[in-house]
């Protein structure tokens, strides 16, 4: 086991640990600091599989401005910010989903050829000439869907609502 | 340059979908549900960037277009947290508490 397999090993658990916790913990600021750590450890695979930049947006946008703006809906929505929530029961149900799903896809996964080709790097120059060129009808699709969001998110908001 | 295996990423993605999937079912706080999803956006990323890892590019698109992809995806996270904040707001004004459960008005 290479150094890269065996971090990716542990970066893995932690991703579904702090995943669980982020859902199971009682405390809704808990599960936030949790989710928190989630982001970090996702952007460190990021880093881990030669995609810097999205490391470095995974860090900017979730774990700072995304997590930020979770923290700020518990402190305008609550009286007292330490409030234990009410136990949501486990039902059988979901459960049963959650995991019929996971193993559906887990055997789809082993229908993949297992692949040990080496990963390809691409730098950061290429990228933003794909994504201003190539690509460039991405980003003003996401800036239409962000123009119209943002101006719902007002509309929701605004004063005077009936 | 690496070479991880592509059981651990998709099963890694895999595992955070189900997750989602659980909490989504699950939980009725407002607060949570948004958490879900951004975990359900998480595990798509990942597959997104792990398949644009691949030298030759996956079947249907090439690394840049993939990590492209990515970025757009994270962008549209990001708006979804905007928006979903919003509708907290607005459902804490309206009924004043964010469980879901009471936000059944339209349901009769």
């Amino acid at each position: 086991m290479s150094l890269e397999e065996l971090a990716f090993l542990v970066l893995a658990l932690v991703a579904v640990a702090t995943a669980v916790l982020a859902l199971f913990v009682r405390e809704l600021v808990h599960t936030i600091l949790w989710i928190g750590v989630f982001f970090v450890d996702l952007a460190a695979i990021y880093f881990l599989i030669d995609a810097p930049f999205l490391g470095v947006l995974q860090l900017g946008v979730y774990a700072g401005a995304v997590t930020i703006l979770l923290l700020f809906g518990i402190m305008v929505t609550r009286k007292r910010i330490f409030s234990r929530e009410a136990i949501t029961g486990i039902g059988a149900l979901p459960t049963a989903l959650a995991v019929a799903m996971f193993v559906f896809l887990a055997l789809v996964v082993g229908e993949f050829p297992g692949s040990e080709q080496p990963v390809a790097a691409y730098s950061v120059t290429d990228l933003s000439r794909a994504l201003f060129s190539t690509f460039g009808v991405y980003l003003l699709l996401l800036g239409l869907v962000m123009l119209g969001a943002l101006a719902g998110a007002i509309y929701l908001v605004r004063e005077g609502r009936e | 340059m690496t070479s991880l295996s592509i059981v651990g990423f998709v099963g890694l993605s895999t595992a955070l979908l189900a997750i989602s999937t659980f909490g989504i079912l699950t939980r009725r706080n407002f607060i949570l549900l948004l958490i879900s999803i951004e975990i359900g956006m998480n595990a798509a990323i990942l597959d997104f960037l792990y398949f644009a890892a691949f030298p030759t590019g996956s079947h249907y698109f090439d690394g840049l277009q993939g990590q492209s992809i990515a970025i757009v995806l994270i962008g549209l996270a990001a708006t979804e947290v905007a928006v979903g904040l919003a509708i907290v707001l607005a459902l804490n004004r309206l009924k004043g508490s964010i469980n879901v459960a009471e936000a059944s008005s339209l349901r009769e």
